[in-house]
């Protein structure tokens, strides 16, 4: 008798691996959220790691390029907005998957991978700018570090679009076995495409702008 | 997210949302008045001040999840120091070419 209470209380969908939809009592958050925040912790390494190489070769050369002058710092920050827009845009998709909200939900995560195209678009228009004044990787180290620092973040968006059009397209049959399963699984894709934004954020102020 | 869809968190996601964007409109701001150092002093405590808000609101660390928390805090000492373990090694370079030589 005491057994059948036990399964009542567990969500169909945790009966094979338990806090996949309900937090852990000891560290309060699910098996994804927690999953997420240790992988952003190693995206912190990593792009720490490459931001630290910036600071030390740009330290320690002995001259460095005027980067606003090599930059289009106009598109950068359109780029900057688009990325921030498409952040609260994200919030509204997963109120509205909260509130059951579906349509509003879909137009929202459309929105969101819209503005992500937007962004590759300009990244695209820039790097097409640099290529035909025969700036490249080879050219010089502040080049180099350029195009490797926003070409690893570009990868990111390019990782969040395809993760987000599944949440929006085939991911959604997630649904259907356990809503909340699939809300928390769209705040854990939100987690990631903050990062990317916050990333965003610190790529424009030191590539761009000294 | 531990947003609900009432009015107020939706009030308060555009206001962060729009204290973000004039944050991106002040460090062009600064960057146009050409500051030098300062001026990049300032635009990292801008970038930095942006980033946290993002976090704080829309990363949702504003909730009290120690364990998130303690992640972020080990992640944060690696980095400054892995950041600043090679800094000795910048100091003592040469910086320019007749040191080079002389070394």
């Amino acid at each position: 008798m005491e057994k059948t209470d036990l399964a009542h209380e567990i969500p169909e969908s945790e009966k094979f691996i338990p806090y996949i939809v309900n937090p852990r009592e000891d560290t309060g958050l699910y098996n994804a959220k927690f999953g997420i925040w240790l992988f952003l912790a190693s995206e912190v390494m990593l792009f720490g790691s490459l931001f630290s190489a910036y600071i030390l070769l740009r330290v320690g050369s002995f001259s460095w390029p005027v980067q606003s002058d090599i930059q289009n710092v106009p598109i950068g920050a359109v780029n900057s907005i688009i990325l921030l827009s498409s952040s609260i845009f994200f919030i509204r998709a997963w109120v509205a998957l909260k509130a059951d909200d579906i349509a509003k939900y879909k137009k929202f995560m459309y929105l969101v991978i819209l503005f992500a195209f937007m962004f590759l678009t300009l990244k695209g228009v820039e790097y097409y700018q640099h290529f035909s004044h025969h700036e490249y990787p080879k050219t010089s180290v502040f080049l180099a570090i350029y195009f490797l620092m926003t070409g690893l973040h570009a990868l990111h968006i390019i990782g969040g679009i395809l993760v987000n059009a599944y949440y929006v397209g085939p991911g959604m049959y997630l649904r259907a076995k356990d809503k909340q399963w699939f809300i928390n699984r769209v705040e854990v894709a939100g987690l990631y495409w903050h990062f990317v934004d916050v990333v965003w954020i610190f790529l424009f102020s030191t590539l761009y702008l000294f | 997210m531990d947003h609900n869809s009432n009015q107020p968190e939706f009030k308060r996601d555009i206001q962060v949302y729009l204290t973000i964007i004039a944050l991106t409109g002040l460090i062009l701001g600064i960057h146009h008045l050409q500051l030098g150092t300062l001026g990049i002093a300032l635009i990292v405590m801008v970038a930095v001040s942006e980033a946290a808000i993002l976090g704080y609101f829309f990363m949702h660390l504003m909730t009290k999840k120690k364990t998130i928390h303690l992640v972020l805090l080990l992640t944060l000492i690696v980095f400054v120091t892995l950041l600043f373990w090679p800094a000795w090694d910048v100091a003592y370079s040469p910086r320019t070419p007749s040191e080079f030589t002389h070394n």
